[in-house]
């Protein structure tokens, strides 16, 4: 009595999958690092957005004809009975002529009528109506107004934006390239072993059966090449993140953060990270099954 | 078993190469095939075992027209069929128990189910020794008889083989021959093609003669 296990029905050795293992891990690690941009992208606008929309900036302009002090005491006793801001910080005036000194030189502003700049830092569970906050100063401090950064805001949101999509256009057409080399490979496989799926047929084997003697490579294809790809991204973020004087001491930092935050931060990148093997084995299983479904339907 | 009605087959748009083929072999048949090489012999058993649809014409196997059964349920027609080929078709890469085990091991059975029955078979053509072996190196009656044995080991109704001992010495061909008979003896429709009209006198089952893609009792 024979004691060997069967052996494989495909044979493994009639077309290897190397070059499609290899040509994935490189997909996924360029995912990987798609992913890891847009994880930063986000958390970056997550902080500015927080800290824009945590404080706001009064200005008090110098008018002919009117008593800045008594506006500016004025413009204190309004804001001390809004409720929802937190503090009130009035900026010195020789802070506030700093501030244009990249503009106009140092020394060269001790004549302009600059204007008062009032930090305003908000109540970030109960923030104040700022439309209407906004009304009242201008109704009642005369030449005050409110900026409180919502175009920067909206901006900083807007390239974001872009930023993302950018990063899911790349995601979208690595996924893209990955279903089409999985086709061509598929397609090689079963070339190569026309003769043996020929004789599986004519013994009665199903589609579907056969399908599964190959695409089950093609499984451990996608899991390989996903975990290879994963690693050699982690490998690339630590390399920048410690060669900070090469890369940049910001693509460092950001290389950084992205693998040493805390838990709570650190927990959806790496989990985005490892969705990347996931997907690449499901886009390997998925499209091989259903080319190779559709070829074999094709052989009588 | 079998029923053809008005079989004709072209190959793309090039001449008919089967016309009007009509006969019909009853469960429990013996019969040969017999024919000059070209008349469209291997054709016609391409067109039994489903491996090619007729251009016109009926094709009843078990009592089903074939020409109009549903790509699924083909697999389960050609389980019910056992096809020895000319040129073997054994799977270079599977041991002769491996390939003899296919037509079971594609249906999910385990190695344990069927282990025993493989080897059996293989004891009664003679091929128990070359169990492990590779077919690279069986000989030409080795890989023939192993065609046979992968044929037969799911008890099919129905026996197909094209030119099975056109490959072997005139010994080897009549107890290949043999192999049939018994077959046939336990219920087996035996439909054999081959060009030794030796063999066929030899049999005594009836024969059809194909020549230029038309039918004539022999």
């Amino acid at each position: 009595m024979t004691t060997a296990k069967p052996g494989p029905i495909i044979p493994p050795e009639a077309a290897p999958l190397r070059t499609l293992t290899v040509t994935m891990a490189v997909m996924c690690t360029l995912a990987c690092l798609a992913i890891g941009a847009l994880t930063l992208i986000n958390r970056a606008v997550d902080q500015w957005s927080h800290g824009l929309s945590s404080e706001a900036t009064v200005q008090l302009r110098q008018m002919q004809g009117v008593d800045p002090q008594a506006e500016l005491a004025k413009l204190q006793t309004l804001l001390g009975q809004t409720a929802g801001i937190a503090a009130v910080t009035v900026m010195d005036p020789k802070d506030a002529a700093r501030l244009l000194e990249p503009w106009l030189g140092t020394g060269n502003t001790a004549d302009l009528p600059i204007p008062r700049l009032i930090r305003l830092s908000l109540d970030e569970t109960h923030p104040p109506d700022l439309e209407a906050l906004a009304n009242r100063i201008t109704i009642e401090v005369k030449g005050a107004s409110l900026d409180t950064h919502q175009r920067w805001q909206a901006e900083l949101t807007r390239m974001a934006r872009s930023l993302s999509l950018l990063a899911y256009a790349i995601l979208a057409l690595i996924a893209a390239s990955a279903v089409a080399m999985v086709i061509f490979a598929t397609r090689t496989v079963l070339d190569a072993n026309r003769q043996v799926v020929d004789v599986l047929h004519l013994v009665g084997a199903r589609d579907g059966y056969i399908a599964r003697q190959i695409d089950r490579r093609f499984l451990a294809t996608g899991l390989y090449a996903g975990l290879m790809g994963v690693g050699l991204a982690l490998l690339i973020f630590l390399i920048l993140g410690l060669s900070g004087r090469v890369s940049g001491e910001g693509l460092a930092a950001a290389s950084r953060s992205l693998l040493f935050a805390p838990p709570t931060v650190s927990l959806t990148s790496y989990a985005a990270l490892l969705a990347v093997p996931v997907a690449a084995t499901a886009i390997a299983l998925i499209t091989s099954r259903l080319t190779l479904i559709r070829m074999l339907r094709n052989v009588l | 078993m079998v029923r053809l009605d008005a079989v004709g087959l072209r190959y793309g748009g090039g001449p008919e190469i089967l016309k009007d083929i009509t006969f019909r072999l009853d469960p429990g048949a013996f019969c040969f095939l017999t024919g000059p090489s070209g008349a469209g012999k291997t054709s016609l058993l391409r067109l039994l075992f489903l491996a090619l649809k007729p251009t016109r014409g009926l094709i009843s196997l078990f009592g089903e027209d074939v020409t109009a059964l549903p790509q699924p349920a083909i697999p389960l027609m050609r389980r019910r069929i056992g096809v020895v080929f000319q040129d073997f078709r054994l799977l270079d890469h599977l041991t002769t128990f491996d390939n003899v085990a296919l037509p079971l091991r594609i249906t999910g059975q385990r190695r344990e189910a069927y282990a025993q029955d493989v080897m059996d078979l293989l004891a009664w053509v003679g091929l128990a020794h070359q169990a492990d072996a590779f077919p690279p190196v069986l000989s030409g009656g080795e890989k023939q008889r192993a065609a046979i044995a992968r044929a037969v080991i799911s008890r099919p109704e129905l026996l197909l083989a094209d030119e099975p001992t056109g490959n072997v010495d005139p010994a080897l061909a009549r107890r290949l021959m043999h192999l049939f008979l018994e077959l046939n003896k336990q219920g087996t429709t035996v439909f054999v093609a081959t060009h030794d009209e030796q063999l066929i006198r030899q049999t005594g089952a009836p024969a059809l003669h194909l020549e230029h893609g038309q039918l004539r009792a022999a």
